[in-house]
């Protein structure tokens, strides 16, 4: 058998720069994939370099091909799957990484290259971000530098390469934006990417156990942005309705699975002036529709209104969607609402939390009306000693006995969980809401962000003759939960905790700011699908647009592109003048600070710059050669711009 | 065989091209020791379609470059030995009457040949110079009325004695026009004439050298190096040297556009022999005085004694443009 022969580092100064692209495009995946993955892609990149370096063969092909065959089981053990972006970008990365191990030839290097592409687009089927747009571009350019340094002469510098790769990616510019605007997007896609069913969901879950819960972590990501048509309305009437739970066991609230309901858009009586909107809702990968209490129109397809008024679409949001919607802030709901029903929304297990039961209905006894009951319930939250607190203790078999009676502190969802159980204790119907409340304005967008943080829980009763009541319970605990928001709240507690102050005006103006350039990202970037599409073809006068005339104005402004930009480099382009070759030579004569003698030729010159040790030989030879090619050669734009590359090198 | 890609092609010609000269020069570089230069600029002559002058003094090898130039080209060969009763019928041949058929019959001449060495060519008298000369001008010869073509390629390789010697008729400095290069061959150094006072017979080595190539590829190579390029920047040289050898002070006659061309045509042999892109300013300078050395005639009361040193001082004196 032959003996494995080392390597001979030829690939040694450009390996470094498709390590680095291969690095680049592998990062932004990195958050998603397992960690051994990661592992096995620096393993091996320190590997690659670390043979070419030492000059040592690569590993066998029965090696390569055993690791390959594990790394693909690996693959598959930890998603149990190969399709979909997880697993997908997880086996292009680790196969990316063993690829190095047999990259001999630049022909392997230039199929790296191509991964490495194809690995930082695929970034974007996960997340696309305000920044995605130019780290994709600094991503792509460090990839079109790695493959300029493959084939660039020794004395190119980097910064050339980098250079060259930046000027062709400007001259792509134009047509990939071309692309953009026209290539016709399609209102059902011919083809969708799998989303993980794994990955974990935001946003609210639709079951509630507040007694579990010992610390509630304040996520700063955005649920959603609302532009309204008019005026925003008042903090303490920003709630945005989401899911409805109507079962408690005990301990835990549970609602029911998204169902339409034909009759639960005409119960609704309005009142009021109506509120028009846009919500721009970040995918939440379930099927719940947020909306201003209580909305009436809304523009999302696939929409319904489930049967305690709350929107659910048929699908999931795996993406990001904007639809506007009509809400009334005042209205009322099911004024009469049968006996069976009303059992319904009173239902509570039967020997859990029997103190609230029992103190409940001693204050009903007290009170004069069901009103008056209820307004004695929120008297008692505001005047006795209960706290509003983010990490409250962990409440065992009876959450809402020990909550009331002993531990006295929690959240929205421990508040509105207590009342909802004393109303149903004395049979009045009662239901709990999860949504946002509140919401940060946005002075530089004119819009609302709601946030994570600004998740809410509140509950809502029915009582004879009104119908269902907005009730909140934590506002009579923590007013300024409900006045300033959560995340108001919350910022100014975190501070006190950590002995600062409220976090700078600063830092906060620069977050407001970067949020204002995501809703414009997303609105005008993101956003522009079909039906943007659509209009905006309208708009350059098209009539009646459909993907055909797309496809062809498409073809048309690409090719006038390309002979646009052609004609402009030609334009720009100027042979290089007769002396010019000889100005770039003079320098690199001053370099080598030897004197210049009459009759003598530049390859004699050369010899001699040479026999003084002036600069580096390759660096001579090169130079030389490159000038008597470019002045007496009989190509000499190529030849002038090796001397240009060479002589600029030098100085 | 089916050619399917043209500048692959090319390229291929082109190696093979530069192996035959290579290995032309390798075989002459055997014989004729240490005048790497000389060679160089005999081949680079005889495919610039020129005539070759060597002139130095007798016993340097002249006569063994033009043989083996000869042999290795592959080319008919013939020598003239110049001598003061030579008649231009021994060079060009007579008609002869043949009694069997009753008519004349034309016996060539030893310049019906490829190459001709014509040795020591200032012992003959002007009227047999000129009629060789004739025909290195014209490529035919006339006799008895009638123009005959002369062999292609066809080069006259001659020999001279430097004109002090007695006896001799020195070409006129028109009839040397003729001759593309005049190339001296000096004594060798050491080393070489080491080798040539030990070593093997030098007759005996030229009897085994094989050709390298023939007649037909020869003239291909002649045709490769007029398409070397000569740039704009070349052009400013030539004109820089030429116009020098007219306005120094220590020649009298410069170069004519005639002698221009030769800088240009032999610098092309030389470049393409070279493997230069194009026509560097270094081929020219290596021609220069094997083109210029009989061309220009020196000032009266020049400092320098030898045409070599006069053409050196030109190449000293024009900067590079």
């Amino acid at each position: 058998m032959a003996r494995p022969r080392g390597t001979d580092g030829s690939l040694l100064a450009s390996l470094p720069w498709t390590l680095g692209a291969l690095g680049l495009s592998v990062a932004p995946h990195v958050p998603y994939l397992p960690a051994w993955i990661t592992f096995a892609f620096f393993g091996c990149a320190v590997w690659r370099y670390m043979i070419e370096k030492r000059r040592r063969p690569l590993p066998s092909a029965w090696f390569r091909a055993a690791l390959a065959l594990a790394c693909f089981l690996g693959v598959l053990i930890t998603y149990s799957s190969i399709s979909g972006v997880g697993p997908g970008s997880a086996l292009l990365a680790v196969m990316a990484s063993l690829k190095l191990l047999e990259t001999r030839k630049r022909r392997d290097q230039f199929v790296l290259l191509f991964i490495s592409i194809f690995l930082v687009m695929s970034s974007l089927l996960r997340e696309q971000y305000l920044w995605s747009l130019p780290y994709m571009l600094g991503a792509v350019t460090v990839i079109m530098t790695a493959w300029l340094r493959m084939s660039a002469s020794p004395i190119e510098s980097a910064k050339q390469s980098f250079a060259i790769g930046g000027r062709l990616l400007l001259y792509a510019a134009p047509l990939a934006l071309a692309m953009w605007i026209f290539f016709p997007r399609l209102a059902t896609p011919f083809w969708a990417v799998p989303i993980d069913s794994s990955r974990a969901t935001t946003g609210l879950s639709d079951t509630m156990s507040p007694g579990d819960i010992s610390s509630l972590s304040l996520s700063n990501e955005v649920a959603f942005r609302v532009s309204f048509d008019n005026q925003i309305p008042d903090g303490p009437d920003r709630y945005w309705r989401g899911l409805v739970l109507t079962t408690f066991n005990g301990r835990s609230w549970t609602g029911r699975e998204p169902a339409i309901s034909t009759t639960a858009r005409d119960q609704i009586v309005t009142e009021g002036d109506p509120i028009s909107y846009e919500i721009t809702l970040e995918p939440t990968r379930q099927q719940w529709v947020f909306a201003l209490d209580m909305p009436v129109m809304w523009s999302l397809s696939k929409t319904f209104m489930g049967p305690q008024q709350q929107l659910a679409r048929s699908a999931p949001i795996d993406q990001r969607v904007a639809y506007k919607a009509i809400s009334h802030p005042e209205y009322r709901v099911e004024a009469d609402l049968p006996e069976v029903y009303r059992n319904w929304y009173s239902n509570l297990p039967a020997d859990s939390n029997q103190r609230s039961a029992t103190l409940a209905r001693e204050m009903r006894a007290a009170a004069t009306s069901d009103q008056a009951f209820i307004n004695a319930v929120l008297r008692k939250f505001n005047e006795e000693e209960y706290y509003y607190t983010l990490e409250p203790p962990p409440l065992g078999s009876n959450p809402v006995d020990r909550f009331l009676f002993d531990t006295r502190s929690g959240f929205c969802e421990h508040y509105a969980s207590a009342f909802a159980v004393m109303m149903r204790s004395v049979g009045i119907p009662s239901r709990v809401v999860l949504g946002y409340q509140g919401g940060e304005i946005n002075p530089l967008g004119g819009h609302l962000i709601v946030r994570q943080s600004d998740a809410h829980a509140w509950t809502e009763v029915w009582l004879e003759g009104v119908g269902w009541q907005r009730v909140d319970p934590t506002a009579a605990v923590a007013p300024e939960r409900i006045d300033y928001g959560a995340s108001g709240a919350a910022l100014e507690g975190l501070g006190d905790a950590w002995g600062l102050s409220a976090p700078s005006e600063l830092l906060h103006r620069l977050s407001l700011s970067i949020d204002a350039l995501n809703a414009k990202w997303n609105e005008w970037i993101l956003g522009y699908g079909p039906e943007n599409q659509q209009n905006f073809m309208k708009w350059l006068g098209m009539d009646d647009p459909n993907w055909r005339k797309m496809m062809l104005t498409l073809i048309g402004v690409v090719v006038s592109l390309v002979m646009l930009i052609s004609v402009l480099l030609m334009l720009r382009y100027r042979p290089p003048a007769r002396d010019e070759a000889s100005i770039l030579y003079q320098r690199f004569i001053k370099k080598t600070g030897l004197e210049p003698i009459a009759g003598e030729t530049a390859i004699e010159f050369g010899r001699r710059a040479k026999e003084a040790d002036a600069l580096p030989d390759d660096v001579i030879a090169l130079i030389t050669e490159a000038y008597v090619d470019a002045r007496y050669g009989p190509y000499r734009e190529p030849a002038f711009e090796r001397l240009k590359v060479a002589v600029g090198s030098i100085t | 065989m089916q050619r399917g890609n043209t500048l692959e092609t090319l390229r291929t010609s082109r190696d093979e091209q530069r192996s035959v000269i290579e290995s032309a020069q390798k075989a002459l570089g055997r014989i004729i020791l240490g005048k790497d230069p000389q060679i160089t600029l005999a081949l680079a002559c005889l495919l610039a379609r020129g005539h070759l002058l060597i002139e130095d003094l007798p016993g340097l090898g002249k006569t063994m470059l033009a043989q083996a130039l000869a042999r290795v080209l592959g080319l008919s060969y013939s020598r003239i030995q110049f001598t003061s009763d030579l008649l231009p019928a021994d060079i060009i041949g007579v008609s002869v009457f043949r009694q069997n058929s009753g008519e004349f019959e034309f016996q060539p001449g030893p310049v019906f040949s490829q190459l001709i060495l014509a040795d020591e060519v200032n012992r003959a008298t002007p009227k047999a110079q000129s009629a060789l000369l004739e025909a290195m001008e014209e490529y035919q010869v006339s006799v008895d009325g009638n123009t005959r073509q002369l062999p292609e390629p066809f080069f006259v390789v001659a020999t001279q004695n430097p004109g002090d010697q007695i006896g001799t008729f020195p070409l006129p400095e028109s009839q040397l026009d003729r001759f593309l290069m005049r190339v001296e061959l000096g004594y060798p150094n050491e080393e070489s004439e080491r080798e040539l006072i030990a070593g093997k017979d030098r007759r005996s080595m030229l009897e085994e050298i094989e050709a390298v190539t023939g007649p037909d590829s020869l003239m291909a190579l002649q045709q490769s190096v007029r398409d070397v390029h000569v740039g704009d920047a070349l052009v400013d040289y030539i004109q820089a040297l030429v116009r020098h050898t007219r306005e120094s002070a220590d020649i009298e006659i410069g170069l004519s556009p005639r002698g221009a061309q030769a800088l240009v045509a032999a610098a092309r042999a030389h470049a393409f022999v070279e493997h230069h892109s194009g026509v560097y300013p270094d081929d020219v300078q290596a021609v220069f005085t094997a083109i210029a050395g009989h061309r220009l005639k020196p000032a009266g009361g020049t400092r320098f004694r030898r045409p070599s040193e006069t053409c050196q001082h030109v190449l000293d004196s024009v900067a590079i443009p």
